[in-house]
């Protein structure tokens, strides 16, 4: 063909190559035109398929092997072979690479024409704006119209002059300034605000509420308050929690917060206060009956000593992470305030504290109602012998991390659970059914019980405890992580340990009537059997608003279903981990946070349809 | 005795008045509490609430609030209102006083139950009656 072809025609200079395979009868045209044909096949369909480039440069690297191949193939069958006529193949097929790659490039400048028209445009414009004066010059500016040297820093006015430096500097300003307010926060982080706000329990469906909006939009300007005025305490509360979590409350803006005739202080964040702060809190506001200091880390002896010389009423002392306070200051502390104490919450302290300051604080202040000791690393066992001395103690919370045994925790119970109201023993891992009995005897005013992280008490402790107790139904409960810990027995002994089936329906039966809260997390022994039992749809628990069943694994989308029926007044349930939770329809005024659904919110917030129809909703999906 | 109109009159302390719907502006326990007939007081025969502490500018901002309120009712991921800074702080003492604006917020709520409802807001402001 190509001899045909040729043999027509004058020919310039030909390619070795070329020769080489016109001598084999093959057309170096031939394959190049079915190349360039192929090419632009793929290119039209890759065009039509609004894919990228790849695939055709796949298919370009695809043809040059092809054609390589060929070439080689061809050579191959020739029966001399020179080293010389290699190389030449070799040059020519780098040339044919070459080739494409340019051909390649210019594919792609010719996609970008319309920026190169972008670019003629602002030609254009420069051709017709003034020339820009050499530096040196003297110009007039643009703006104010004085007359300044140019240099090679002035700056480009809006209609194409020039500006002098002061008018440059106001303008980058103004720039700058824009920039900011143009540079918005992206779509996504206010989305996952929402999100993260709901998980908090913060969002409601509907509009916020006016002193919602009103106390934020005071935390944005809080800079530019002089003084709050006359506000109701509630608010000022509310005000100073919203300035701790934004992270506003500094020595400047505490001062809003300070007036003498408030009888409480509360730092919810007292971070960014240091020792003047401390002392002109106690100065301005001398008859506080309640202090309220969290992230007190700044707080010295020096503040406490002052606190002791101005503040005569108190009677509620609650501060977070005061590390700095030294041993004699508790001491002090202590025997001043003597009867008149009524609450202690430590938590976070590391440095000081000791069992005898709680021995000192139980032998001044008899009367104290609530003790909360969280965290505080120095104490043991011993605090616990000298808090069952406290006669009047309503409210006691602990969590010690030092080895408490069982019947230091008895003991404790024993001598004041009669008048308590409050019990929470977090993180006791050795506390015993016998701990549960000892409740169970001498407890008979509680309403708020929390018992958790623990892998020695039993499911039959569980149950004696709840069964026959004379204590009234419960309003919150919390029994988090009370399960058994085995890696290579997940489901625990055949007698389970922590709250399982037996002792949840003992609980239920119990406080259902009037339980408000309920935390079961990681209960992970409770059958699927017992929830259906409990929430089976006719047995209602009428006060019940927060729920968490997260990483009780049986639980599914029936038992779900059993809740929302069961609990009329349920307001959030917490299921991470629950992954058999498919398809729910959630009832109106209900929130179901954690369950993994990938493409939707992590929360759903059940919106027009109520809890009939939801249900049956719920039911039509399962028939399909 | 046109006791339940459907809309009311709000008349701020420097005469300004407002005439909004009944079930919006009652969102506001003070205004309920003012126009509920069992109450007795003069608000509920003559539609008219007078705020002597309140005046027009903050009023007007309450009424849009009313409206802001009742449009959002059921919605998802609502817009906050705009507030102007220079306002928010007599805003937020008019909110206080009106009591319980929308659904409370958690800490509010505490409160509430704590505290039983507030006192200060059920005081009706004249109890003299208007024509």
């Amino acid at each position: 063909m190509s001899g045909r072809r040729g043999g027509n025609r004058i020919r310039g200079p030909q390619s070795a190559l070329t020769d080489f395979l016109a001598a084999n009868n093959i057309s170096a045209q031939q394959i190049r035109d079915d190349y360039e044909r192929r090419r632009r096949e793929s290119e039209q369909d890759a065009q039509a398929a609004g894919e990228g480039s790849s695939t055709a440069v796949q298919d370009d690297a695809e043809e040059v092997a092809a054609a390589v191949a060929a070439a080689e193939e061809a050579a191959e069958a020739a029966a001399e072979n020179t080293r010389k006529r290699k190389r030449n193949e070799k040059e020519a097929i780098e040339k044919i690479k070459k080739g494409k790659a340019k051909k390649q490039k210019k594919g792609k400048k010719a996609d970008s024409d319309d920026e190169d028209g972008d670019y003629d445009d602002g030609l254009g414009k420069e051709m017709y704006s003034k020339s820009r004066p050499a530096p040196g010059q003297f110009e007039h500016c643009e703006i104010c119209n004085k007359r300044f040297t140019v240099t090679p820093y002035s700056k480009d006015g809006p209609d194409g002059g020039l500006v002098c430096t002061p008018c440059g500097k106001e303008l980058a300003k103004d720039a700058k300034a824009e920039k900011k307010a143009v540079a918005k926060k992206p779509a996504g982080r206010k989305r996952r605000k929402i999100e993260s706000d709901r998980l908090d329990g913060v969002l409601h469906n509907g509009s916020k509420t006016l002193q919602q909006l009103c106390i934020e939009k005071v935390a944005k300007h809080h800079d530019d308050i002089e003084e709050f005025g006359d506000m109701p305490q509630s608010i000022l509360d509310r005000l100073g929690e919203i300035f701790a979590k934004k992270r506003v409350l500094n020595p400047r803006t505490l001062k809003l917060f300070l007036r003498p005739d408030l009888d409480g202080v509360a730092v919810h964040d007292a971070a960014y206060l240091e020792v003047e702060d401390y002392e002109q809190m106690f100065a301005v506001s001398p008859h506080v009956r309640k202090v309220v200091l969290r992230n007190a880390c700044q707080l010295k002896d020096a503040g406490v000593e002052y606190m002791l010389e101005k503040c005569d009423n108190l009677e509620y002392i609650q501060l977070y992470a005061a590390n700095l306070v030294t041993e004699e200051a508790w001491y002090k502390l202590f025997q001043r305030y003597n009867e008149k104490l009524k609450a202690v919450k430590l938590q976070w302290l590391d440095a000081a504290f000791e069992d005898e300051a709680v021995e000192e604080m139980v032998r001044s202040c008899p009367n104290l109602e609530r003790v909360k000791f969280k965290l505080c690393r120095r104490l043991g066992q011993d605090t616990l012998a000298h808090l069952s001395q406290l006669k009047h103690l309503k409210h006691l919370s602990l969590q010690i991390k030092n080895p408490v045994e069982s019947d230091a925790l008895i003991s404790v119970i024993q001598s004041v659970g009669h008048n308590l109201q409050t019990l929470s023993l977090e993180t006791f891992l050795d506390a015993d059914d016998a701990v549960l009995q000892s409740i169970h005897d001498n407890c008979t005013n509680l309403s708020k019980l929390r018992f958790t992280e623990n892998d020695t008490a039993t499911d039959a402790g569980f149950t004696a405890l709840f069964t026959d107790w004379k204590n009234p139904p419960l309003t919150f409960v919390d029994a988090n992580s009370t399960r058994d810990v085995d890696n290579n027995n997940p489901h625990g002994p055949d007698d389970p340990i922590g709250l399982a089936s037996n002792g949840f329906k003992a609980l239920m039966a119990h406080s259902g009537s009037t339980l408000q809260h309920l935390d079961i997390a990681s209960c992970r022994h409770i059958s699927g059997s017992a929830f259906i039992d409990v929430f089976n749809g006719s047995t209602i628990y009428p006060a019940l608003e927060t729920l968490n069943l997260s990483f009780c694994n049986v639980v599914d989308q029936h038992i779900v279903a059993g809740i929302f029926k069961s609990c009329p007044a349920l307001k959030k349930i917490t299921a991470f981990g629950c992954f058999y939770v498919l398809d729910v329809v959630v009832p109106r005024g209900v929130a179901l946070i954690g369950v993994p659904k990938a493409q939707d919110a992590i929360e759903q917030i059940g919106v027009g349809v109520d809890v009939e129809g939801a249900l049956g909703l719920m039911r039509e999906i399962a028939a399909f | 005795m046109a006791t339940q109109k459907e809309y009311v009159t709000l008349i701020s302390n420097d005469g300004f008045e407002f005439k909004v719907q009944r079930s919006s502006a009652c969102i506001s326990g003070a205004i309920k509490r003012m126009l509920d007939p069992n109450n007795g007081f003069a608000e509920s025969t003559t539609n008219i609430c007078r705020f002597e502490n309140i005046n027009g500018i903050v009023l007007e901002k309450v009424c849009e609030y009313f409206y802001y309120n009742e449009k959002h009712k059921d919605a998802k991921d609502v817009p906050d209102m705009d507030i102007p800074a220079e306002l928010c702080l007599e805003l937020l003492m008019a909110a206080d006083y009106l009591n319980g604006l929308g659904t409370l917020s958690r800490g509010a709520a505490a409160e509430a139950t704590q505290h039983g409802p507030r006192q200060r807001g059920r005081v009706p402001i004249s109890n003299e009656a208007r024509p």
